[in-house]
């Protein structure tokens, strides 16, 4: 139920820290945004911006058609769950949700209806009179939830709310979340460093580092096409491969080269990549991006010899040496290959990327699309 | 055979009774030290107790009686019947029998100096509450510029010994023509205790996660509302140990008080009770009992919050 936009808005602590530098950024009503990125990249303080706890240094910062760069915490509509939890130790789980309801003065029969229903639908009705102290780490997050759930808001922050939670805890609570916000119908802010988090959650995906976005779009786009090799490295797991080399127009068609390794450029990127000829450049591979040696183009082959060999159960992974660099793919759990061996790998020529060395900008979008 | 399998089994019988003769000696070593602490730390409060319901023959008695054979209030009678009468060197013998009929001159100004002791004590208490607990939150949780300078120029504070600031505190106390009123005193009091609460507090606050004064203030608190509503519930360990040093500091306090009180208007128990000491005649028993009504408000305030200290004491041993 409200609309967030950042103006140009930069942060910078004593002593000339940039934590956000120039953010320009708007999250529609209803929308899940998360912000991504690794740690000191900005993503909190942004958050933090929002819910009012940090002030903005330079730059507007928008609800709807409210500036509120001044307004105090107390005075937004914003709740917010945080990675500690950040439970009232001295009060019950009952008071710790309701005390957001008490503290604006709503009515006791409202706020136990409120706190009832929040409780019944997190499972935690049975928890009510226990001491968070008393919880463990996956009750105290529901009732981090629930304390943020009774307020309504108008915007629902979320800080790292699941990196204290255990792998197979968090993929449920994951789920949970979700359903949460189409429940809500309102503003969620979500910030994280696991892309896989981000892949599933998220409306859009703002991608951040040094305090600069780096990249805008829904999951797909940030995935499929990222703008630039920090984008492309930091979503994924395993994260992409690169490998340099050079491109040589020899044959007529581009091709892409590192030392005995030629792999012929399909058309979309052959044109991209006119102009740059005898340039450094950086081919990105996921590792899911391979296929049978036979399946893929002439031209299209990936050869190497198998370095490690890593089953993950549903799949395998190996680590090949492709001349000279580690290359991780991921192949069918059928597959067969032994660790000193030569393999060929064919590689699925609409899926490749390619990057601009110097700039580690990508060459897949812009000015001749 | 035999022997190899049952070598291992005599191994480990030995290793259990020696590690059991070894608990059991720590044990012993831990009771006995502790009790030769507690008579440490407790003998001259027995002997304090027991020789103020003795009378004077009875104390300078040898070998000492620990309890009193011939147990009288008599010296507690004759400090409250002090209060009504001045002693003179003609009149000193007639007041305390237990004492042999020697109280000193200045018995009289027992009560009231208590009572000023007792006020100025409260006073500081209060005070160093109202202007330690937002001082420490502001250092603690608000980061604004000097911070740290500020609470390093309050920590250098207590660097500097309350001798050095007499005369200086002397001329600025006489300045504002508060020599001889207990005001002097609290407002002295005050300069030496509020770096210590502010410090004790600031390093609990700190303790506190920022993030759970950043959940309330988006649950709505404002800053003092947080404070109020979050922090001094969880500080009330820390609140009690401020409260017990303000009030012991001052209620023991001597150097300054010697200097700013001259007459019984505002002159506080330490000044009193050592007064007896340089009297026409020395009467130990009547200076015992003055000892034991000295002891009762800090021991009476000990019992009040000794849930809170022993709670204080293992606060932050385990993690909530």
């Amino acid at each position: 139920m409200a609309r967030i936009e950042f103006k140009s808005v930069t942060k910078r602590y004593a002593g000339d820290v940039i934590a956000v530098d120039d953010l320009k950024l708007e999250i529609r009503d209803k929308e899940f945004v998360v912000l991504l990125g690794p740690s000191g990249c900005g993503k909190s303080t942004t958050l933090n911006m929002i819910a009012g706890l940090e002030d903005v240094t330079a730059g507007e910062l928008w609800f709807d058609d409210q500036i509120v760069n001044a307004l105090p915490p107390h005075k937004r509509d914003v709740a917010m769950v945080f990675q500690s939890y950040a439970l009232y130790p001295h009060k019950s789980v009952y008071e710790n949700i309701a005390f957001g309801l008490r503290m604006r003065k709503v009515a006791a029969a409202e706020i136990d209806l409120r706190v009832r229903d929040a409780a019944a639908k997190l499972e935690i009705g049975h928890l009510l009179n226990r001491r968070p102290s008393q919880l463990s780490g996956g009750q105290r997050q529901r009732v981090a939830l629930g304390r943020a759930m009774v307020r309504q808001p108008a915007v629902f922050l979320m800080d790292e709310p699941l990196s204290n939670l255990d792998a197979a805890l968090r993929i449920s609570m994951r789920a949970e979340i979700k359903h949460l916000h189409t429940a809500m119908q309102t503003t969620f802010v979500y910030v994280t460093h696991d892309q896989a988090e981000a892949l599933t959650l998220a409306d859009r995906i703002v991608v951040m580092k040094d305090g600069v976005i780096q990249q805008i779009g829904n999951p797909d786009d940030v995935y499929e096409r990222p703008r630039n090799m920090f984008v492309a490295s930091f979503l994924g797991n395993p994260a992409i491969n690169y490998l340099e080399g050079t491109i040589d127009r020899a044959g007529g068609s581009p091709v892409f080269r590192r030392g005995d390794l030629a792999i012929t450029l399909p058309p979309k990127l052959a044109a991209r990549v006119a102009a740059r000829e005898g340039q450094e450049l950086v081919l990105g591979l996921r590792p899911e991006d391979v296929c049978p040696a036979g399946e893929a183009g002439p031209g299209m082959v990936l050869s190497g010899s198998v370095d490690s060999v890593l089953p993950v159960g549903s799949d395998r992974f190996i680590g090949l040496k492709v001349e000279g660099r580690d290359v991780f793919v991921r192949v069918d759990k059928e597959a067969r290959h032994r660790e000193g061996t030569s393999i060929q790998l064919g590689l699925v020529a609409e899926r490749l990327h390619l990057f601009d060395k110097a700039t580690g900008m990508t060459l897949l979008e812009g000015t001749s699309s | 055979m035999t022997a190899i399998t049952a070598s291992p089994l005599v191994e480990v019988r030995h290793y259990r009774t020696r590690s059991r003769l070894r608990r059991a000696g720590r044990g012993l070593f831990l009771a006995v030290a502790s009790l030769l602490f507690l008579g440490y730390v407790l003998a001259p409060i027995v002997w304090l107790v027991s020789s103020s319901f003795q009378s004077e023959h009875e104390i300078i008695s040898k070998p000492p009686h620990w309890i009193p054979q011939a147990p009288t209030a008599q010296n507690f009678a004759a400090i409250f019947a002090a209060r009504d009468s001045s002693v003179t060197y003609e009149t000193r013998k007639a007041r305390d029998p237990a004492s042999g009929g020697f109280i000193p001159s200045t018995a009289s100004n027992l009560l009231p100096a208590m009572l000023n002791s007792f006020i100025v004590a409260c006073a500081v208490v209060v005070l160093n509450l109202l202007v330690g607990v937002p001082a420490a939150y502001a250092m603690a949780k608000i980061h604004f510029r000097g911070r740290q300078a500020s609470i390093y120029a309050i920590l250098a504070t207590r660097v500097i010994p309350d001798i050095a600031l007499v005369v200086p505190f002397f001329l600025f106390i006489r300045n504002l023509g508060l020599l001889d009123n207990i005001w002097s005193l609290i407002i002295t009091y005050l300069a030496v205790t509020v770096p210590f609460s502010v410090f004790v507090l600031v390093s609990y606050f700190e303790s506190v996660p920022d993030e759970l004064d950043k959940a309330a203030r988006v649950d709505g608190c404002s800053r003092l509302q947080t404070l109020t509503r979050v922090y001094l519930p969880l500080a009330r360990p820390s609140l009690v140990a401020v409260i017990l040093f303000a009030f012991l500091a001052s209620w023991n306090e001597f150097l300054l008080a010697l200097m700013f009180t001259q007459t019984p208007a505002s002159q506080t128990l330490p000044i009193v009770v050592a007064s007896f000491t340089s009297d026409f005649t020395i009467s130990f028993s009547f200076i015992n009992a003055a000892g034991v009504l000295a002891i009762i408000p800090p021991v009476i305030l000990a019992l009040v919050f000794e849930r809170y200290i022993v709670s204080g004491l293992t606060a932050g041993a385990v993690k909530g």
